[in-house]
């Protein structure tokens, strides 16, 4: 072998190491300083993970400015879904299993019931500091598995407010799509009443921050960056009364109805209660599908918001709307007497009778109303055309939505001319339906809402706003239309309601201090008793609240609604001493529904 | 006096030497960095590699240095003599780590005595190399070279191939890789170096046709070109179908090899091919490991604040990835460092190399200046992004007691083939 092939060989050798490593270091430089900054923000994308941090909702509190619904902070332990398989006694959730004493299949059955769609499970919800402990403390052998705390909504007062102020749930998925920069998943919204109508003010803004992470995803950073500050919902005045909603709801007690309390000068509602209720607390997220079933398989309907959902005929109350529509046409005077009541009326070959079987003899106007002579109305229906008396109900807003906070109300139904011919059809029908619209039955249906707005519009000559809700922050305050009713023609239905009271059919509302005008009403139901119906003001010379009970399959309106309402003006009006404090933060047993 | 010394110190080129103290003293500092808990804006965070990885190189750096310089007085000659011993004493612990050897992340590679445990690939680098050089240097005078080139080849293949069933294919190819280095130097006529690239671009355009593009048309546009070629150049005929057979077989062989792969192998090469797929997956350590590097920039995120190691995102940060630490806490200045200590050490043993007389010597120090090239050149190219991940550690820097103490021995080596280097 030569020298030269030698010099030869080590020059290749020499050169090749050389290119080789300038080849590193170039790439070195490549890698370090020209796209130093690109891996510089991937190392910070590494190690920095966002955060949402839900706002606080905003709470709840009476127009006394008593606590209603509040937020109480609890932890749930938290695994991530790949934990469910393999569950072997040594993995993770095996573990846990172990040391917290749970059922194994019973957990694992929990565990894999929940959503599909979620990356992290409930363990153990609401966990107790001794299980938080557990896991905070070997959370080294617990890979994944986190305690994060939530706020759960709390209702003081369980079921007395439920359709009231409503419910959170968790979001579903369509509005969580609707409205991504808002909700994330997971986040609760409002169900029903004031939680959903109030939504936007209760929810607040979600914060987001930068927290520092290793690679398993424990957070490490001492401090977290705020990229967009939490802001808390904000609190809600309601114009309810907790002490009026008691008495209420404790009048009522547990029989199907409803009843609605209105300010007579604001339009606020002071009370509106529900029968059966629900217990809000329960509904969000820690339902049971059987729980939930019960719920809505409950022949009281508990779920169902009678306040602005329940259609009724209205009945005889409705006689004073047809009394007001008869004044305006010019039909009647309010010292008309028509034919006297024999027990009832002849129209088309049927006889139409009175409530009064035996009849009521002469009356005047005054005296049909106070004594409710179906005979009299028949007579004054007769004079009117169907679309008169449809304009006079809906001046008083029935058969439209009175609420602006409510989204699920109904409007019920006031039947005209085009329902008719839509419905019965053209030439079908014949102003004989007036013979039960006049009357309140028939295709008549009104709410309990739209009924307290009647007495209310009633007491007021019509200038009580529309009902709300709300008093802070933003009260609502809706004028209505004015009635196109006389001023002395409302004098007279306000002068005859209270003589109702005094000595009619009302009788059961009587207070000993202050007058109470009021009508009572029996519907008439085709599937069993007869809904009592009762709708009054307080005090009659100057009022300050009216007031729409209905009380299902309960009996006449005199007897069954008429004591409730009076039961509730006591309270108002401070009558009695025993209710004149409301005691705070106390749940009356007899109402608790259980689902059972 | 002058006994002591040589019992203490070793002899040969003082530069090779510094350069192994220094990369020595890098590794202890970056092994301290990895088991330390990151300083910056944190709660106390588990570092995850136990700090004993620390004391434990230091133990083993110091058996290192004895290595070293008993490496660097033994008598070459004796070496030379004594050559198929070394090689037979490591085929036989690499016969046994597959019945005692236990199974530490899927593959056994290891012997465990008492508290130490030996990789006996290692030492059966190092004894192949010795073995090769007293070969070759037989074979390099006389009229039988193939005969001596093709026994090389077949003593390497005998460890090479017990080292990939470990398995541990990173491990054989370095074994090749020192092969080719020594057989370049014993002399290969220019045409085996065509043949042997043409077999190379072959596997490697066939290997983009099937796996990566999924077309026939590269390798057969490659093919059609080399035929083109072979029509042009004045060679021999057996010359020209030998390099077409070469290419043709070496390009078929590709699928078949791919196919035997294990799956974490193919999906580290695909990850290599395309990384934005397998960031996750395959292509995570060779991410991980760019992000901290570039991460660095020119001066590095500080010592003990690199957040790529100090939150773990960098795996094996303190074995087959210890250089990317390097380069997120002391940034391009100190892997420059890094580089250029081993770039004189290789560079250095490489002008020894022609300039020894003995060929015992001279295939020797050839045969380690290609392991330590090898493994720096492939270890820094997988840390930076320029080949597929696969188990390579870096020299000296990585953590691991046998790679340490083999390489310093064979640094020691070098420092031998030096002195005689200085004698001529």
């Amino acid at each position: 072998m030569n020298q030269g092939d030698f010099i030869f060989r080590h020059a290749i050798l020499r050169t090749v190491i050389i290119v080789a490593f300038a080849i590193l270091v170039a790439n070195l430089f490549h890698l370090t300083v020209v796209r130093h900054s690109f891996y510089q923000d991937q190392a910070l994308e590494n190690r920095q993970d966002r955060f949402r941090v839900r706002a606080p909702r905003g709470r709840i509190h009476d127009r006394d400015g008593n606590l209603l619904v509040a937020n109480q902070y609890i932890a749930d332990i938290i695994v991530p879904r790949k934990c469910l398989t393999p569950a072997g006694p040594d993995s993770t959730l095996g573990k846990l299993i172990e040391w917290f004493g749970l059922d194994r299949w019973e957990t694992l059955d929990r565990l894999e019931q929940q959503s599909s769609r979620k990356d992290q499970l409930i363990l153990v919800p609401d966990a107790s500091p001794s299980r938080i402990f557990t896991v905070e403390e070997r959370g080294r052998e617990l890979p994944g598995v986190k305690v994060v705390t939530r706020s759960r909504r709390q209702y003081l007062f369980g079921p007395l407010f439920a359709h009231a102020i409503g419910y959170v749930g968790e979001i579903g998925r369509a509005a969580l799509d609707s409205m991504e920069t808002v909700y994330a998943q997971g986040d609760y919204i409002g169900k029903l009443g004031i939680e959903e109508a109030m939504e936007p003010l209760l929810r607040g803004s979600a914060g987001i921050k930068l927290e520092e992470v290793n690679a398993a995803g424990r957070i490490v950073g001492r401090k977290p960056v705020w990229v967009r500050d939490v802001v808390p919902g904000t609190d809600v005045e309601v114009t309810l009364s907790l002490r009026l909603q008691q008495r209420l709801a404790a009048s009522i007690g547990d029989r199907p109805g409803c009843a609605v309390a209105l300010d007579v000068r604001t339009g606020e509602v002071l009370a509106a209660y529900a029968s059966p209720a629900f217990d809000p607390n329960v509904m969000g997220g820690s339902l049971t599908t059987v729980q939930w079933n019960a719920l809505v398989e409950d022949p009281g309907k508990p779920l169902f918001n009678r306040i602005t959902q329940a259609t009724y005929p209205p009945a005889s109350i409705f006689k004073t709307i047809t009394s007001l529509a008869g004044l305006a046409g010019g039909h009647v005077t309010v010292n008309s007497s028509l034919d006297p009541c024999g027990g009832g009326w002849n129209y088309g070959g049927r006889y139409f009778r009175c409530h009064k079987r035996e009849g009521h003899g002469w009356l005047d106007h005054t005296g049909a109303m106070m004594q409710s002579c179906d005979t009299f109305y028949y007579q004054l229906g007769m004079r009117l055309q169907v679309d008169e008396l449809a304009a006079a109900a809906r001046a008083f807003g029935l058969g439209s939505r009175v609420t602006s906070e409510f989204s699920d109300e109904v409007r019920g139904n006031v039947p005209d001319t085009d329902w008719y011919n839509k419905h019965v059809g053209k030439g079908k029908w014949s102003r004989g339906v007036l013979m039960n619209t006049s009357i309140g039955q028939g295709e008549l249906l009104v709410t309990p809402i739209q009924m307290a707005v009647v007495a209310g519009r009633i007491a007021s000559s019509g200038t009580m706003p529309d009902p709300t809700f709300v008093r802070s922050p933003t009260p609502v305050r809706r004028q209505p239309k004015p009635l196109p009713f006389r001023a002395e023609h409302l004098a007279w239905v306000r002068e005859a309601m209270r003589r109702t009271v005094a000595e009619g059919t009302g009788r059961a509302a009587r207070l000993k201090t202050v007058e109470v005008a009021g009508k009572t009403g029996t519907a008439q139901n085709p599937h069993g008793e007869d809904h009592a119906w009762f709708m009054c003001f307080a005090p009659a010379s100057m009022p300050e609240v009216a007031l729409a009970i209905v009380m299902e399959n309960a009996g006449g309106g005199g007897s069954v609604a008429a004591p409730i309402a009076g039961d509730f003006l006591k309270a108002y009006f401070h009558e009695d001493e025993a209710d004149s404090a409301a005691v705070p933060v106390e749940v009356p047993a007899d109402l608790t529904v259980e689902a059972d | 006096m002058g006994g002591l010394r040589h019992l203490l110190t070793p002899r040969g080129d003082r530069i090779i030497f510094w350069c192994w103290l220094g990369l020595c003293l890098m590794s202890l500092a970056i092994l301290w960095s990895v088991t330390e808990p990151i300083i910056g804006p944190y709660e106390d965070v588990d570092p995850g590699v136990p700090k004993s990885v620390f004391w434990r190189q230091l133990t083993w750096a110091l058996v290192g240095y004895v290595g070293l310089v008993v490496a660097s007085r033994v008598p070459l000659r004796h070496l030379d003599n004594l050559s198929p011993v070394p090689w037979l004493v490591s085929l036989l612990l690499l016969l046994l780590v597959p019945v005692f050897g236990p199974v530490i992340s899927g593959a056994r590679r290891w012997l465990v005595f008492g508290p130490v445990s030996l990789q006996p690939a290692e030492l059966a680098k190092v004894s192949c190399i010795i073995l090769n050089a007293s070969l070759l240097a037989r074979g390099v005078d006389s009229q039988r070279k193939s005969l001596a080139t093709g026994f090389s080849l077949l003593l390497t293949a005998i460890p090479a191939l017990m080292v990939m069933k470990q398995p541990d294919l990173g491990t054989s190819l370095v074994f090749w890789a020192a092969w080719v280095g020594m057989i370049f130097w014993f002399g290969m006529p220019g045409i085996f170096l065509l043949v042997a690239a043409s077999g190379v671009a072959s596997a490697v355009i066939m290997f983009y046709s099937d796996t990566v593009a999924h077309q026939a048309w590269p390798w057969g546009a490659y093919l059609l070109l080399l035929l083109g070629v072979l029509y042009w150049v004045r060679w021999s005929i057996p010359a020209k179908v030998t390099m077409l057979a070469v290419s043709v077989l070496s390009g078929i062989a590709v699928p078949v090899v791919w196919s035997g792969l294990k799956g974490y192998q193919q999906d580290r090469v695909m990850a290599w091919f395309r990384p934005a797929e397998h960031a996750f997956s395959a292509g995570y350590q060779g991410l991980q490991s760019k992000v901290a590097i570039g991460s660095g920039g020119l001066f590095g995120t500080h010592y003990l604040k690199g957040t790529q190691k100090g939150l773990a995102f960098l795996p094996e940060r303190q074995t087959d990835f210890i250089f990317s630490v390097v380069g997120e806490e002391l940034g391009f200045v100190g892997a420059l460092v890094v580089v250029a200590l081993f770039f004189v050490m290789i560079l250095r043993g490489v002008d020894h190399a022609a300039a020894v007389r003995k060929p015992f010597t001279r295939f020797l120090a050839v045969g380690i200046v290609s392991y330590l090239a090898f493994h720096v050149v492939v270890n820094i190219s997988i840390t930076t992004g320029l080949m597929p991940v696969t188990g390579i550690p870096l020299p000296l820097m990585s953590y691991g007691g046998s790679n340490l103490l083999v390489t310093s021995a064979m640094v020691g080596l070098l420092l031998n083939v030096s002195s005689k280097s200085f004698d001529a």
